[in-house]
């Protein structure tokens, strides 16, 4: 019991002072907003995608998004290696 | 292991939708909200919902292991290629080359709020569809993998 | 405002009322469905902020196919947490 009560009053000290520091910080208006303002303004007509979310993640950041797709690809290598099938007398390692 | 008659009817009424809204996602990726993997996301849903409904047997029949991997590699292989198509036209690797041509997928778009045209934005319908169809086989082929792994354990 | 605000203040109690549900849970069907509530929850704030990318994708990531998973993986194991 006495565990848990200094583990709550850890969790609330840190959040608090999370907090004290997480007001001050400003929250929607980058000090630096050159690019967001040029793909606001030019991103329709450049790419003719109406929905600049897309237009910014498949034709401005097109690179990023070909890592993204990679990832899943290794991702589902990865889970079908895991669940292959074995061999005859083949055990797992770590049994 | 199969869950019960409701349950199994159930999705199976239900998964068209899915796929179809999916689809609508995934196609009108660059005029609404949404895109590629959102959509991919709400198709594997469908599937999903599939999957999870029935057992391991009766399901192998209707979503094949392996057309779900093939369909992953195409759609990654999309990707890949109408990256590269830039390059025969002499722009760089990605470069949106068809984008205000006039031609296929290249009507001109006004500034500011319109009516969306679907024949429109270049080389995104084709990456979004690319993507979406990569992230349908990737997680349906998971959730494959992960239910085969359960039946050979139990067998003993 | 003042409604917007309201139905905010709900999402966000309702969000943490799911959380500690999962937590508190020790039936791990329950635990999962009370994850894809949590998610679905978490989804409407986005959309209610204005992200309707992000609330399709968790949507159809975290109500849908999580739970899936969630699902299958309790299919191969046991369906009660076992006391320590």
């Amino acid at each position: 019991m006495m565990k848990i009560a200094l583990f709550s009053a850890i969790l609330l000290v840190l959040f608090g002072g999370l907090m004290y520091i997480a007001a001050d910080l400003p929250f929607g208006s980058p000090p630096v907003s050159d690019m967001d303002d040029y793909f606001i303004r030019n991103g329709q007509e450049q790419t003719g995608a109406n929905n600049i979310v897309t237009s910014i993640v498949f034709d401005f950041r097109g690179f990023d998004t070909l890592g993204e797709a990679t990832v899943l690809f290794t991702a589902v290598l990865g889970v079908g290696m895991m669940f292959r099938k074995m061999k005859e007398g083949e055990e797992y390692e770590n049994d | 292991m199969k869950m019960t008659k409701i349950v199994r009817t159930t999705a199976d009424v239900f998964y068209p939708f899915c796929l179809v809204f999916g689809l609508y996602v995934v196609i009108h990726g660059h005029l609404t909200p949404g895109g590629g993997f959102q959509g991919g996301a709400v198709m594997a849903t469908g599937a999903a919902l599939l999957i999870v409904a029935h057992a391991y047997e009766d399901i192998t029949g209707r979503i094949r292991k392996t057309a779900m991997k093939i369909l992953e590699a195409i759609g990654l292989l999309t990707f890949l290629f109408a990256g590269l198509s830039g390059i025969l036209f002499h722009r760089p690797f990605m470069a949106n080359w068809m984008a205000q041509t006039g031609k296929l997928f290249g009507n001109t778009v006004a500034h500011g709020p319109n009516p969306g045209d679907l024949n429109t934005a270049g080389l995104l319908p084709l990456l979004n569809v690319g993507v979406g169809i990569e992230v349908l086989g990737g997680l349906t082929v998971i959730l494959l993998y992960m239910l085969s792994g359960i039946k050979e354990e139990k067998k003993p | 405002m003042t409604p917007f605000l309201l139905l905010q203040a709900l999402i966000l109690l309702g969000l943490i009322v799911t959380g500690a549900l999962i937590i508190a849970f020790k039936d791990l069907l329950a635990a999962a469905i009370a994850f894809a509530a949590f998610s679905l929850l978490l989804s409407i704030e986005f959309y209610i902020l204005q992200a309707p990318d992000v609330a399709i994708a968790e949507a159809g990531i975290g109500a849908g196919l999580t739970t899936a998973i969630f699902l299958i993986a309790i299919r191969g194991t046991k369906r009660f947490e076992e006391k320590e």
